[in-house]
């Protein structure tokens, strides 16, 4: 199989800091791949990476089949990047900082540069120099420059960052529907897991440099625990009633937390207990692991 | 080719954007200027008494009112004043990228770096040229008008050239201070750079040893007929190649293969 980006025991050291070891980790042609990984984890160091900004310490890289760097080598042209927060030079308009990015493409056609700002809702903006935009309409400029030239692979470094919640659906949507409809592959790194969670269909999570799980989404949704939450106006009886019966509870806050199967695949019979003991419950609903919760269940197992 | 007009476009379209290249422009044009000025108070010595500590410094500087001594300070201060306002302008071109964290957004293009560090050179090659040739221009208006004595249509072309050849050394000198900034990531190390050459070649200069050392030859040149007259040889043009050489490879080489990691 071709594969988008391939990693091969990619390693990076600066200085006696290991800041990415060993990762290998494959993508495929269509995937919206999303690396997840807390502030630190070693997302950007990868994406510089991929990108041929850093040279590996060891390992290989490789970005649609061709081997990427050194000497700023690599297949550009078909890649559109995002590496941390976006930059523009600030005395330059929106427009001039694209047509700067149209020029350094090659792309001869001086269209593209309209179409994109209208693309990403910059249209009011075009006229407006770079330094005074807001952290958003930055992130958008940032967001143009690496669709501008319709690239095949996009390699975003939290996509979402400084935009509002209509922004992030916005993009979001905008990923879905490059991937769906024009087969383009998005490596985006985030370390909001829910962002992650609801564009992705193959997810990598990167704690301290180690790559410690590649997963496709759905396999994610089967692994996040799942638990029955009880509220109670009595909450005292309701706990005594159901640890007789034999549950293992746990309370948090105003919420009884029952963890085994048995409760979670038979709440009924929890809430007979319940009602029995005159400690009728007033929500009763089984809740799955807050991603949060996984992702920090995992990467703290790996301390 | 077309990769390099697109890079040079974009250099051109941040410099002209920029207030730099006013600000270069303003500063430079001072010099003539000034010149002038200095030419103005020597032709009239009672207005110049009347003015006291001006007449003074003025007679240190250049001694006599006439198209030669003009010019001649017209090229040392296009050597000293080079030297500070060249590296600025190299320390802008080059350090602006990580100062404005843009670097990140030209590395990873099909344009190669190797044409975009070439296109800025070009760049601070042409915007020097450009304020040389301001300068010579403005000069010339300026002693025109304050009347000078002493024109000559070959005195006029030799100083041309030889504010050229000046102008062209100091700009020989320039690559480091592009490395400078691109290895320092910003404008101070190559300014700091730019500011410890020019005492090391005042030292150069006391010590005798002017004409070895690259970055006293442009004002060793300039002051050829002054009291500081050395022997500037071939062997002073080869020092100022190598250092350009040096200067622009290692630069080049900095931004093919360096980690860019922030």
């Amino acid at each position: 199989m071709n594969f988008a980006v391939e990693t091969n025991g990619l390693s990076k050291s600066f200085g006696k800091v290991r800041a990415i070891d060993s990762v290998s980790l494959r993508v495929g042609q269509g995937e919206i791949y999303g690396f997840l990984g807390l502030n630190g984890a070693g997302k950007t160091t990868t994406i510089r990476a991929l990108l041929g900004m850093i040279r590996p310490s060891a390992g290989a890289v490789r970005v649609l089949g061709q081997a990427v760097g050194p000497n700023g080598r690599g297949p550009w042209r078909r890649v559109g990047h995002l590496v941390e927060r976006p930059a523009a030079y600030p005395e330059l308009t929106v427009r001039e900082n694209l047509e700067i990015a149209r020029r350094l493409q090659g792309i001869p056609d001086r269209d593209t540069t309209s179409r994109i700002i209208e693309r990403l809702g910059l249209a009011s903006y075009a006229a407006r120099k770079a330094g005074g935009l807001s952290t958003g309409n930055l992130q958008r400029l940032g967001l143009a420059r690496a669709l501008l030239h319709e690239p095949e692979l996009l390699i975003l470094d939290e996509p979402a960052n400084g935009l509002d919640p209509a922004g992030v659906v916005e993009i979001r949507e905008l990923l879905a529907s490059l991937a769906r409809e024009k087969g383009v592959t998005v490596f985006m790194s985030s370390h909001i897991l829910t962002e992650v969670d609801r564009l992705a269909t193959r997810i990598g999570i990167i704690h301290k440099g180690n790559l410690l799980e590649e997963l496709e989404a759905e396999k994610l949704e089967e692994l996040r625990s799942q638990r029955l939450e009880i509220k109670a106006h009595n909450l005292e009886a309701a706990q005594c009633a159901l640890t007789q019966a034999g549950y293992a509870v746990k309370v948090s806050g105003s919420t009884l937390l029952l963890y085994e199967a048995r409760a979670i695949e038979a709440p009924d019979e929890v809430a007979t207990i319940l009602v029995n003991a005159g400690a009728p419950p007033t929500r009763l609903a089984v809740e799955q692991e807050m991603l949060e919760d996984y992702f920090l269940r995992l990467t703290g197992g790996k301390e | 080719m077309n990769a390099f007009l697109s890079a040079f476009w974009a250099e051109a379209l941040k410099a002209r954007r920029s207030k730099v290249s006013l600000l270069t422009v303003a500063a430079f044009s001072l010099l003539p200027i000034v010149d002038g000025l200095f030419m103005f108070i020597l032709k009239n010595p009672e207005r110049a008494r009347a003015m006291g500590l001006i007449n003074a410094k003025a007679q240190i500087t250049a001694g006599v009112a006439d198209w030669p001594t003009y010019f001649q300070v017209l090229l040392l201060g296009t050597a000293i004043g080079g030297a500070i306002l060249f590296a600025f302008i190299t320390a802008w071109v080059f350090g602006r990228e990580f100062s404005d964290h843009t670097i990140k957004e030209i590395l990873a293009l099909p344009t190669p770096r190797g044409v975009i560090v070439g296109a800025k050179f070009v760049l601070t090659a042409a915007w020097m040229l450009g304020l040389s040739l301001l300068i010579f221009v403005i000069g010339l208006g300026i002693g025109m008008a304050v009347d000078i004595p002493g024109w000559s249509q070959e005195l006029v072309e030799s100083s041309f050239w030889s504010l050229m050849l000046v102008a062209l050394l100091t700009f020989m000198l320039m690559p480091f201070v592009a490395w400078f900034a691109s290895v320092g990531r910003g404008y101070l190390p190559p300014l700091g750079w730019a500011f410890l050459t020019m005492a090391l070649a005042q030292i150069a200069i006391v010590l005798g040893w002017g004409d070895w050392f690259p970055w006293s030859v442009p004002g060793l040149l300039s002051s050829l007929n002054g009291p500081r007259a050395e022997p500037i040889g071939m062997h002073s043009y080869v020092v100022v190649l190598l250092v350009f050489v040096a200067g622009i490879a290692a630069t080049f080489a900095w931004w093919q293969s360096a980690d860019q990691a922030r």
